[in-house]
């Protein structure tokens, strides 16, 4: 009480234009502060852009309906898988290499022996088809998608939610998680909506150069305003992990909340120094006994492995005409070049088992549909493209390397996967974490290896969102 | 007393010095089985047998009917050859190969000089032997080894073989040339086992050339025929009299070579670079770091999973054909990645490309092929041959267009008896097929360079 009456006292004391200056500098300094405090608030977006994709010059106006959609196959679709099949010229795999050298040659012939003599493919069409499934024109391109309503809707939340997927993987690989989101009856329920990535299965590839993942985004936001949806759930593994959030980045409004199971940090000092001090004194920056299990050795874990793994990369950013011709001619390529993938990214310890562990997680049925979804589309070149389109320039400069994600996120990270991102990193670029997870198993193709668990945790994900 | 023990000790010191210096590393190989299963009993099978390259209606017919079901995929509009080979050209290649091309001539084409093939080390070595049909007077032709590299194959030597072995200078020095093909190429057999790499490629090639009498000989390559025979020359350098390269990346960095990276925009003068050098060096991060990983994804991905990529190449010819052929446009001249056509029939027949694919794809070698990057770059970047110099005589023919280029003083670092150094005047990677001539010339000059000193 003194000191106050001290600096009335003082204040009053002060000649007339030191008031005003005292006062000014106040009211300047408590303005600045406002400013500082809400522009932290603000939620930053980076811009839509605009493209069209199509053959030629662009039409001045486009079809926007729906039209149903049905996989179809016919017998000499079948007659010539088989033929091409039988013509395969195989090369004996050098002794005792397993899987070290690639797809293990031996194995091969067991796995192809089936898809020529045992897998139905007019019985897993029935299965593609059990969702209805639709396409519509967006930028010049016919989209895919598999809609599912949820059959019990009465008294229940329903909140729409679209999954996206990656490479070398389809809508499909999101089947077995289907029925665990949709058919729910304990309050909440969702409403999925499945696309295609332009150039993959039966979405229509581009014509144009530059169909980035940014392009990808703005057509599925505008799929998901088309079909009527103001706000919903996001969720993505593997190039759908970059695709939602770049939509969480183009539209924060619209997206309620964004799950991932695949996800990266940005480069940069704290990066570095929670790497080197990371293994010493792990909780200093943030990480668990589990992120340093998953993480260190460094070199060996993530270097050493990622280049022995990153050639199909490597090549496909850089000549995806070349290495895509090949294997659209020849199915058993195609199928030792895609489930090659399905082997390694499950579980890198698959490399030294004669059988590449192939078989432990997925069915010889499963995996063979989506090299069929490759097949019978002859997607393999241009979703190899999609490498390229996103390494063009330099990737670390583009918008949305540089722009944080504010929408509310749930991590699931499952120990399998090729990457780890401890949450201390991933909070970097996530600036809105509602969950972070480490999940119990699972690899790269979490919701084809571990639907149950990728579900699980998308629910309570959700339902911390909403609140439930 | 004291002064001597220390007089005794300086000499002892230089004595040890120079003695430790004229000390040549020698690289050490050892006998290898690549056979299938275990080594027979009985001794090695030392036969040399005559070998024709043949053909049939049904492999033709096969290939035909592969070709017409490929599923061609439409390239991206204006794409040229930027992310790949261009599909709307490789229709028109794929045409010709369909109903111009005439293997059953090539065959014949091949089958001009005498095949051999003989098994070493549990695998059957292919080989061309071509002995001159006139060697001047008092003199004797001189036995030269070239290697090939991939996706190449002995068949790219075919413009080359006749300028060495007739020449059409009097003055010029005559060759017999032997031309094998890498275990895992064309003719030769694959290895059975995993290891097989340019160090064993080397060991079995000094094998072949004493199973065909020959005490002491010249050796020239490019791409891995350069590593094969560098290896040839640090397995045995009393008996590789000179060594002819037109490709040498640095396996190591060297402290001269780093600094010359650094410094060399500045002080060309210091480093010994030429205008050209400047031109292919810099800028730098683009030069020698942006442009390799663009070309690279093919060396990526075959140094580590070779069965996967090679899988599906073996079935489809016309796969086959734009992986291998997309090499020969672009690693000719990398502006070539902007042109429709990619350049390719004009440094090129039609008929010498399609040919060397053909040999890929009837010996079906596409996958044995491409195992050895992960053979050579599987062990780790520094193997002991990458860290050990060459003295051997040495030539280097630098083409303008090849894929890394190495200055004057690279070279040197690690061929330390570099004998000549020819800025060639045009050519790129595969330099042996575009400019047979000039690499002729190169080779004479080389090797008589070489006779005149001993």
């Amino acid at each position: 009480m003194q000191r106050l009456h001290l600096l009335k006292g003082a204040f009053c004391g002060l000649a007339a234009f030191q008031q005003q200056l005292l006062i000014g500098s106040a009211v300047a300094a408590g303005g600045i502060l406002l400013h500082m405090v809400l522009k932290r608030k603000q939620v930053k977006s980076i811009p839509l852009g605009e493209g069209w994709w199509g053959a030629g010059k662009k039409p001045l106006s486009e079809d926007d309906t729906i039209y149903p959609f049905k996989v179809q196959t016919s017998d000499e679709e079948i007659a010539d898988l088989h033929e091409r099949i039988d013509r395969t010229r195989y090369t004996d795999p050098l002794e005792d290499s397993c899987f070290q050298y690639g797809f293990n040659s031996t194995y091969l012939k067991t796995v192809v022996s089936y898809w020529r003599h045992t897998f139905d493919w007019k019985k897993q069409v029935e299965v593609l088809n059990q969702y209805p499934h639709f396409k519509t024109k967006i930028e010049g391109l016919d989209v895919h998608y598999v809609h599912v309503r949820p059959p019990h809707r009465e008294n229940q939340k329903v909140v729409p939610l679209m999954l996206v997927h990656g490479w070398p993987g389809s809508f499909y690989e999101f089947y077995k998680m289907l029925p665990l989101l949709t058919e729910n009856q304990d309050g909440l329920v969702f409403e999925v909506i499945c696309p295609s990535i332009p150039g993959y299965g039966f979405s229509e590839a581009p014509h144009k150069q530059g169909f980035d993942s940014l392009a990808a985004a703005r057509i599925f936001l505008t799929l998901m305003e088309r079909l009527g949806f103001s706000q919903f759930y996001l969720q993505g593994g593997d190039w759908g992990s970059l695709i939602t959030t770049n939509m969480a980045q183009m539209k924060p409004l619209c997206v309620k909340g964004l799950h991932l199971n695949m996800f990266m940090s940005t480069r940069g000092i704290k990066v570095m120094l929670s790497l080197m001090i990371g293994p010493y004194l792990p909780f200093l920056v943030g990480f668990s006994r589990e992120d340093v299990r998953r993480l260190f050795p460094f070199f060996e874990k993530n270097v050493w492995d990622i280049l022995r793994e990153t050639g199909y990369l490597h090549i496909q950013a850089t000549k995806p005409d070349t290495v895509g011709c090949g294997v659209n001619d020849s199915p058993v390529g195609l199928a030792a070049y895609l489930l090659e993938k399905f082997s390694s990214w499950t579980d890198l310890r698959n490399r030294d088992l004669v059988d590449g562990g192939l078989e432990r997680k997925f069915s010889l049925d499963e995996v063979l549909t989506i090299v069929m979804i490759y097949w019978t589309t002859g997607s393999i070149v241009s979703s190899m493209r999609f490498y390229k389109e996103n390494v063009k320039g330099n990737p670390d400069n583009r918008v949305d390397a540089k722009t944080g994600i504010f929408v509310p996120t749930g991590l699931a990270a499952f120990p399998g996967e090729l990457l780890h991102c401890p949450k201390s990193l991933a909070q970097i670029r996530y600036r809105n974490i509602y969950s972070y997870t480490f999940m119990p198993r699972g690899g790269h193709f979490a919701a084809f290896e571990e639907p149950q668990l990728l579900a699980n945790d998308l629910v309570q994900f959700v339902k911390k969102v909403e609140k439930f | 007393m004291f002064t001597e023990v220390l007089v005794a000790l300086l000499i002892g010191g230089l004595i040890f010095f120079l003695v430790q210096r004229s000390r040549t590393q020698v690289l050490k190989a050892e006998d290898g089985w690549w056979g299938a299963g275990a080594p027979p009993d009985g001794g090695e099978d030392a036969t040399i047998r005559p070998f024709k390259v043949t053909s049939s209606d049904e492999e033709l017919e096969d290939l035909y009917r592969r070709i017409d079901q490929t599923r061609p995929v439409p390239s991206l509009e204006d794409s040229q050859f930027n992310y790949g080979f261009n599909s709307q050209y490789l229709q028109k290649v794929v045409s010709y190969w369909r109903n111009d091309f005439d293997w059953r001539r090539q065959v014949d084409k091949l089958n001009r000089y005498p095949h051999f093939r003989t098994n070493i080390e549990g695998i059957d070595i292919h080989y061309l032997h071509v002995k001159p049909k006139k060697v001047p007077e008092g003199s004797t032709a001189i036995p030269l080894i070239m290697v090939h590299g991939w996706p190449g194959s002995f068949y790219e030597f075919y413009g080359l073989i006749p300028l060495l072995t007739e020449p059409s200078d009097p003055q010029d020095l005559v060759f017999e040339v032997v031309c094998p093909s890498i275990p895992g190429y064309g003719f030769s057999e694959a290895p059975h086992k995993k290891g097989f790499d340019s160090v064993c490629a080397a060991h079995v090639f000094h094998k072949l050339m004493k199973r065909l009498g020959f005490q002491k000989f010249y050796a020239h390559g490019g791409d891995w025929g350069w590593l094969v025979t560098t290896n040839m020359a640090q397995l045995e350098p009393e008996i590789v009299k000179g060594l002819h390269v037109n490709f040498a990346p640095p396996s190591k960095p060297g402290l001269s070579m780093t600094l010359s990276i650094m410094l060399g925009r500045r002080f060309p003068k210091m480093f010994g670079f030429t205008d050209m050098d400047i031109q292919r060096l810099y800028p730098r991060m683009e030069k020698l770091v942006v442009e390799p990983i663009k070309e690279s994804g093919y060396m990526h991905i075959q140094a580590t999973k070779p069965d996967t990529v090679g899988r599906g190449l073996n079935d489809s010819p016309v796969g086959l054909a734009a992986y291998i052929l997309e090499k020969f446009s672009t690693w000719t001249s990398h502006d070539f990645r902007n042109l429709e056509d990619g350049g390719l029939t004009r440094k090129f027949s039609l008929d010498d490309l399609l040919t060397n694919v053909m040999i890929y794809w009837t010996s079906g070698c596409i996958v044995s092929s491409m195992r050895f990057y992960k053979e050579n770059f599987g062990k780790g970047l520094y193997q002991p041959h990458s860290k050990m110099p060459v003295y051997v005589p040495t030539g280097f023919a630098c083409f303008p267009d090849e894929l890394m280029h190495t200055p004057k003083l690279w070279v040197e670092q690690k061929y330390h008896k570099l004998v000549t150094f020819t800025a060639m005047a045009r050519g790129g990677h595969f330099a042996a097929m575009e400019e047979p001539q000039l690499m002729a010339e190169d080779i004479q000059n080389f090797t008589k360079t070489v006779e005149k000193k001993k």
